[in-house]
């Protein structure tokens, strides 16, 4: 669904497309930029309070626990033993997470590049017990976003989050 | 008899260690909007273009054994009877797992040339019928516009899927099914959408569609359903899919 392309391929697309386009090598203005945090943050895998979702993603039920992703955040825990009153149960940190599945007692996830291992038997006492690194291609663009942004730079670490500002010369765009 | 009562105590034993974990006791499920799966003793993962296959025969240790190439844009995945069902934004995937290490592409539907769409999103299996969200929203040059659309292949050939309807909607994300119905998470229109799918080549749109404010993704569980919206999650009694109930939310 998304693309991401370079100042001259859009040119060329709007060419094609016959809409007009001022032909430029840079953008001024609003748009996003992008969060990161550094790989020894990347490992920071623990419990933290409940809270309440933000952002959803994939969601996971098993018996009657309900988990839901906190996008790039972690992992939110419900119980429904009582349909008519869930209860918010805990929260898993998991840095950079997009999606997971749970296996037993063992829940798998991406973390940036990475898939995590993490044994949950104790919800409130979360343990991550392996790391398989540089299998997962995360994305360079804000999801779900038409327009410009600064383009990630992967030195700086994993992104997180991006984030609105007022961009200067900035050269990516995507278009969906 | 000695060995049957060391049997029956060790049975004990297993199960009075399992009591304490029960909730984590039995496989669960996932909506129908994800990136990886788990079948028997694998775990498949999707990259944008790839397939990846993972051994989890030991659990806490899961071993990358396989790497099957794909177009890019892959999205989510489901298994059903035996097969893997992948969703990209220009095609539905059918794969063979028959040896579940190394998955082989059965057939590959390209929505752009059957149905002049580019599209995305989850597919659901139930029988021999597959339906799946088609979700577009372009802005190129600044003109926005959405085609989004519900697609049903007749997949009694896993090698060559037919497409057998498409149903507008607005902005489609998960779905899933009980019995003869087919609920679809409609953002657009802020509706979780029922259609009967009693007839797979010919469906209908029913009134019994409840207004839920971005509805995200869904999973039935027995006679309750769960959806999920961007900021939230409601849980339905659909013991009776004429009157869906709403049953609870989030106690904070």
């Amino acid at each position: 669904m998304h693309k991401i392309v370079c100042l001259s391929v859009i040119s060329l697309l709007c060419l094609l497309g016959g809409c007009e386009k001022e032909e430029r090598s840079f953008y001024d203005g609003l748009g996003k930029k992008p969060v990161y945090i550094t790989s020894g943050e990347l490992q920071d895998i623990r419990n933290e309070p409940p809270q309440p979702i933000q952002l959803s993603g994939t969601i996971f039920l098993q018996d009657t626990l309900l988990f839901v992703l906190e996008q790039r955040k972690g992992i939110h825990v419900f119980s429904l033993k009582d349909s008519l009153n869930s209860v918010n149960l805990a929260f898993f940190k998991i840095p950079a997470i997009t999606d997971f599945v749970i296996s037993g007692q063992v829940l798998y996830a991406d973390s940036w590049k990475d898939l995590v291992v993490i044994d949950i038997s104790d919800l409130q006492a979360i343990k991550a017990t392996d790391r398989i690194v540089n299998v997962i291609s995360p994305v360079f663009y804000p999801p779900l976003y038409n327009g410009y942004f600064e383009c990630a730079d992967e030195s700086k670490g994993a992104i997180i989050d991006w984030e609105d500002v007022t961009l200067e010369s900035a050269k990516c765009v995507t278009t969906n | 008899m000695k060995k049957l009562l060391f049997t029956a105590s060790l049975a004990l034993l297993f199960f009075s260690c399992s009591d304490s974990l029960e909730s984590l006791s039995e496989p669960g499920k996932s909506g129908s909007i994800t990136r990886f799966a788990i079948y028997q003793n694998y775990m498949y993962v999707l990259n944008l273009n790839e397939v990846q296959t993972y051994d989890i025969t030991q659990k806490d240790h899961p071993v990358l054994v396989h790497q099957l190439a794909t177009d890019y844009g892959l999205e989510t995945i489901n298994i059903y009877d035996n097969t893997v069902f992948l969703g990209s934004t220009t095609a539905l995937y059918i794969l063979d797992i028959s040896n579940p290490a190394a998955p082989v592409i059965q057939s590959k539907s390209d929505r752009l040339s059957d149905l002049g769409f580019v599209g995305c999103d989850p597919v659901v299996v139930k029988d021999n019928y597959a339906y799946s969200t088609i979700k577009i929203i372009e802005n190129i040059c600044g003109r926005t516009s959405a085609r989004s659309a519900l697609v049903v292949y007749n997949i009694t050939d896993k090698s060559a899927p037919v497409v057998v309807g498409t149903y507008g909607l607005n902005i489609p994300n998960g779905l899933g099914y009980k019995d003869n119905y087919l609920f679809i998470c409609d953002e657009g229109s802020d509706q979780l959408s029922v259609f009967d799918i009693s007839n797979p080549e010919m469906l209908t749109l029913t009134n019994y569609g409840v207004n839920i404010t971005d509805p995200v993704d869904l999973i039935v569980d027995g006679q309750k359903m769960i959806v999920s919206s961007k900021t939230d999650f409601q849980v339905f009694d659909v013991s009776d899919i004429s009157q869906i109930k709403k049953l609870g939310q989030i106690s904070r």
